[in-house]
């Protein structure tokens, strides 16, 4: 079919390649039939929010493919981004499991394939099919982990550095680059962007990355970073 | 300690009002079967941060203080859980290692149930699970404000970080 924004849109989950990598997806067949009569499946180009922190849940919205930014705001306009979701999150689930308004703002970095639930069917395919209710139970945990995670970076780092250093740690422990001397990554966010998921300035964290490369920990071409001393990145991190 | 142990959950007057607890019958006596009820003291540690999930506890009175530490000692407390709460459940949801420690601040009676049999309830009791999806979306609000408080407030060094004697 023609797709928008150069996607390869999945219409049916039943013939998706990549569902049984996913924590969500990889339901029975029952449950995946139901699960399909009650989803929608859009497409979304770069920069459409998907929710709005404190709007009232209207459902769930399982990520296909490409990235979303999760964020929350303070009412002087200050960001934070919590994380980025990747391909196979399913986004807005506490909000629309308790019923309370979203917590987070949900805004799309590259084009998307999303598959969109209504709340009321949501709710309802949750009491019919066990097997999704578990699953909902493991992505909600692993959210969970992930905002104490952010909790204790936020309240116990020391430095702007220190969170800096984590994150580049933790960015570059995956796509199989954990184990490498020098890992490789490719930076998806402006220095803006990561000012605002360790809760800092654009200057301060264009500042440390200058002083990084200036001691030459870090290596950067284009939007490329290559960790040249992961010894001393770790010794910032404190870790 | 104020109160004798209660020992099934079948003659808890409090059920109907928490979350988890008010649970079909059939569901109600599996659970009763696989947990391990006792009294802890104050200042009793539940689990701590980074050990792997032996299982979960259920707060069936008093309150339990929950916090996170940093590699040089400092403590952050993240929240206080009050009674008909269930902790430790996303690390044994998950399999990952408790991402918090979990110290008693009353003398309460806790049911304890390993994790195992837990996850195995979780798959045969429908209404169960339903009842800990309810308990973790709390939780993780609970947590998002935290965030919200902490990230978007502190400058340098947030009021409720101190330092461990």
């Amino acid at each position: 079919m023609l797709s928008p924004y150069g996607l390869e849109i999945v219409e049916s989950c039943l013939t998706c390649k990549v569902r049984a990598e996913r924590i969500f997806c990889d339901l029975p067949n029952a449950a995946l039939q139901a699960f399909e009569n009650i989803k929608y499946a859009t497409a979304y180009p770069k920069g459409a929010v998907l929710f709005v922190e404190g709007q009232n849940p209207r459902g769930i919205f399982v990520l296909c493919k490409g990235r979303v930014k999760m964020s929350i705001c303070s009412t002087d306009g200050k960001t934070l981004i919590l994380k980025i979701a990747e391909p196979g999150e399913v986004l807005g689930l506490s909000a629309t499991v308790s019923g309370k308004p979203y917590e987070l703002t949900a805004e799309t970095i590259d084009p998307c394939q999303v598959n969109f639930v209504k709340r009321e069917d949501f709710l309802r395919f949750l009491k019919e099919h066990g097997d999704a209710c578990f699953r909902v139970a493991e992505q909600l945990s692993e959210k969970y982990n992930n905002a104490c995670h952010e909790v204790r970076s936020l309240g116990l780092s020391h430095s702007a550095a220190e969170k800096l250093a984590k994150l580049l740690l933790e960015w570059s422990s995956r796509n199989g680059e954990a184990a490498k001397q020098e890992p490789r990554m490719k930076l998806a966010l402006t220095h803006e962007e990561i000012a605002q998921m360790i809760g800092t300035s654009r200057e301060t964290v264009t500042r440390l990355f200058a002083e990084l490369k200036k001691r030459q920990i870090v290596q950067s071409k284009g939007s490329t970073l290559l960790i040249r001393n992961k010894a001393a990145l770790r010794q910032i991190a404190g870790a | 300690m104020e109160s004798a142990i209660q020992l099934s959950c079948f003659d808890c007057s409090l059920r109907p009002d928490r979350v988890f607890c008010d649970l079909p019958a059939d569901a109600l006596e599996a659970f009763d079967a696989i947990k391990t009820t006792a009294l802890y003291p104050r200042g009793t540690t539940l689990f701590t941060e980074g050990r792997p999930a032996r299982g979960v506890f259920m707060l069936c009175d008093g309150r339990a203080k929950l916090s996170v530490c940093s590699g040089n000692g400092r403590r952050l407390t993240l929240r206080i859980a009050g009674p008909g709460e269930m902790l430790g459940l996303s690390a044994a949801v998950s399999g990952t290692p408790y991402e918090v420690t979990a110290e008693m601040l009353d003398n309460s009676q806790v049911a304890f149930v390993r994790r195992k049999d837990m996850l195995r309830f979780l798959r045969m009791h429908r209404d169960a699970c339903l009842q800990v999806v309810h308990l973790l979306s709390q939780d993780l609000h609970t947590a998002y404000d935290r965030v919200r408080a902490i990230g978007l407030v502190r400058t340098r060094h947030h009021p409720a970080v101190k330092a461990v004697s």
